[in-house]
């Protein structure tokens, strides 16, 4: 397809990109972790490398929350009736 | 008049492609905070927790070990996530693909490298970030052979995505979890 076409070409293009536009992405980055919204904006030379291992460790932290939740979520399914299930998960919808 | 004409046209042009750039614009972060779509997922969810479960049930009960039962959850938790994200990013098509079809090359990422100015421009990112990027390149679904930029995009989605995820199945794992402890006032109202 052209726009696939178009991709590509632009893919060749941005693999020139500088480490100006590495080191802005990479600040927005940040922003979304944790950790920055912890020490405030003041960290601002915080290199790229640490950025990329913090986003690491935050995503693998979230995998391992989300497999305990379904662990929970599949010890729960299995005990409780389907009756009493659906209310309470009617009930959690409308809050 | 030829030159206004051209202008109107130039600037209709411009037009048309500040939007073909917007279009092309980057999915934004704010949807994965809004009420809205966490509930929108969260009913996704439950649907297919029903599903899980019945088919938990209707085999024998013995066979289905919980650690099976907890991963046909995650599974079915991500590929709703991935849903939700309406097919915009590739971590969710990744997702939707099958997790089995990780190890098929995709056509783009045959192309040959060109060699020369390029390559010294490539190496100015030091081999360390190349690493780290590589790394996350693995965590997220479908991002391995990305370059930074994009794969940076998908990041910061996926991370968004995540947060919501795990709020939603704490909610809905809170409502389980204090039905269990009251079981007779649920029963006298009934399914619904």
């Amino acid at each position: 397809m052209s726009s696939r076409r178009a991709r590509s070409r632009q893919s060749t293009s941005s693999s020139r990109i500088t480490d100006e536009q590495i080191n802005d992405l990479v600040s927005k980055l940040q922003a979304v972790l944790p950790e920055a919204r912890l020490h405030g904006c003041l960290s601002m030379q915080v290199s790229a490398a640490k950025v990329l291992q913090e986003t690491c460790n935050y995503i693998r932290s979230l995998h391992r929350e989300v497999d305990d939740l379904s662990e929970r979520l599949s010890e729960l399914l299995a005990t409780t009736e389907a009756s009493s299930a659906q209310a309470a998960i009617i009930r959690s919808l409308l809050k | 008049m030829t030159i206004s004409n051209g202008d109107g046209d130039s600037a209709a042009k411009d037009g048309r492609r500040e939007r073909k750039r917007k279009r092309r614009a980057e999915p934004s972060l704010v949807k994965w905070k809004t009420e809205g779509e966490q509930k929108t997922y969260s009913s996704k969810l439950i649907e297919a927790l029903r599903r899980v479960r019945r088919s938990s049930a209707t085999g024998a009960a013995s066979a289905a070990t919980d650690h099976s039962r907890s991963r046909a959850v995650r599974e079915a938790a991500d590929r709703a996530l991935a849903a939700a994200a309406r097919g915009r990013t590739r971590w969710s098509r990744a997702i939707l693909c099958g997790r089995t079809l990780k190890r098929r090359v995709l056509p783009r990422a045959g192309r040959p490298k060109p060699v020369g100015p390029a390559r010294a421009a490539e190496r100015s990112k030091p081999p360390a970030l190349k690493t780290k990027a590589r790394v996350l390149g693995r965590l997220v679904p479908g991002c391995r052979k990305l370059p930074l930029p994009s794969l940076l995009e998908e990041v910061s989605d996926y991370i968004a995505a995540l947060e919501m995820q795990v709020r939603a199945m704490s909610v809905i794992a809170e409502a389980l979890s204090a039905v269990g402890g009251a079981p007779s006032p649920a029963q006298t109202e009934g399914p619904i």
